[in-house]
């Protein structure tokens, strides 16, 4: 029971460092699907993470923000069922050969048969 | 990129009003002597001057964390409070006991404070992408 405990503390504490820089990663994925707009963005995350990664709308607010102005997005604005327009995002071409570089560099690595070996050992 | 953002202009507004009330009161002072007056409303505009640089500055990060050290906002303040100086000065409000030269040598010495503070800012440049602290983008 005690290592149990043990157990959970600390993949809780790596999954907390490890989410920390996820959300980006999550981002560019959901807009390397379709342009979307927050509430979207916000659902694929949730959904395409299995509910691992959640993000509040203020942060997502921020990042998407932050992206526009280093022009790795930028948004269209279309109309809303109600209320104001909506801001649907979408990669630039900055953004999208970003995107493709960090997956190449950091994403694909996973995919290699040696290391695919590896995390099937332990199974 | 866009570095006058709202929470900027709402502090220049405050900073305006603020100072335009401090002088009035400090001109009062001086013209009925009372160091009372000087000491309490010079208190009182340092004390709300702080706070709301505080509370905009904050407001102004969490939209978005501008990597600037706070220049934007000292030169904001410099420029608010020297312009309503100089013009309290010019239009001739302050009090007739009021030594101006007092007022313009503090604008002077803090033009010189505050270009210091601008080459700390610029050399904090270099840790920035587009004005936005580097090993922040991505968080």
């Amino acid at each position: 029971m005690k290592k149990d405990k043990l157990l959970d503390e600390l993949l809780l504490s790596w999954e907390n460092t490890y989410k920390k820089g996820q959300l980006t990663l999550w981002i560019f994925m959901a807009l390397q699907e379709s342009k979307k707009y927050v509430d979207e963005i916000k659902s694929f995350i949730e959904e395409k993470s299995n509910g691992t990664i959640t993000c509040e709308e203020q942060s997502l607010y921020r990042s998407l923000r932050k992206f526009e102005v280093i022009d790795v997005l930028a948004y269209d604005l279309q109309e809303g069922n109600k209320g104001p327009d909506r801001k649907y995002y979408y990669m630039t071409d900055l953004g999208q050969e970003l995107f493709d570089r960090f997956v190449d560099r950091n994403i694909k690595l996973f995919h290699s048969t040696e290391i695919i070996n590896i995390l099937k050992l332990n199974k | 990129m866009k570095t006058i953002t709202s929470y900027l202009l709402w502090y220049a507004l405050t900073v305006a009003v603020l100072t335009i009330i401090f002088r009035y009161f400090l001109s009062f002072g001086i013209e009925n002597n009372s160091t009372a007056i000087i000491t309490v409303s010079a208190t009182i505009y340092g004390f709300l001057m702080f706070a709301s640089g505080w509370y905009f500055g904050h407001k102004d990060e969490e939209y978005l964390p501008i990597y600037d050290i706070g220049f934007r906002f000292h030169l904001t303040t410099y420029l608010v409070h020297g312009a309503i100086t100089l013009l309290w000065i010019g239009l001739g409000f302050c009090s007739k006991n009021e030594d101006t030269d007092i007022s313009v040598n503090i604008l002077i010495y803090w033009g010189i404070l505050l270009l210091i503070h601008f080459l700390f800012f610029l050399w904090s440049r270099k840790k920035t992408i587009k004005n936005l602290d580097k090993d922040d983008l991505f968080e």
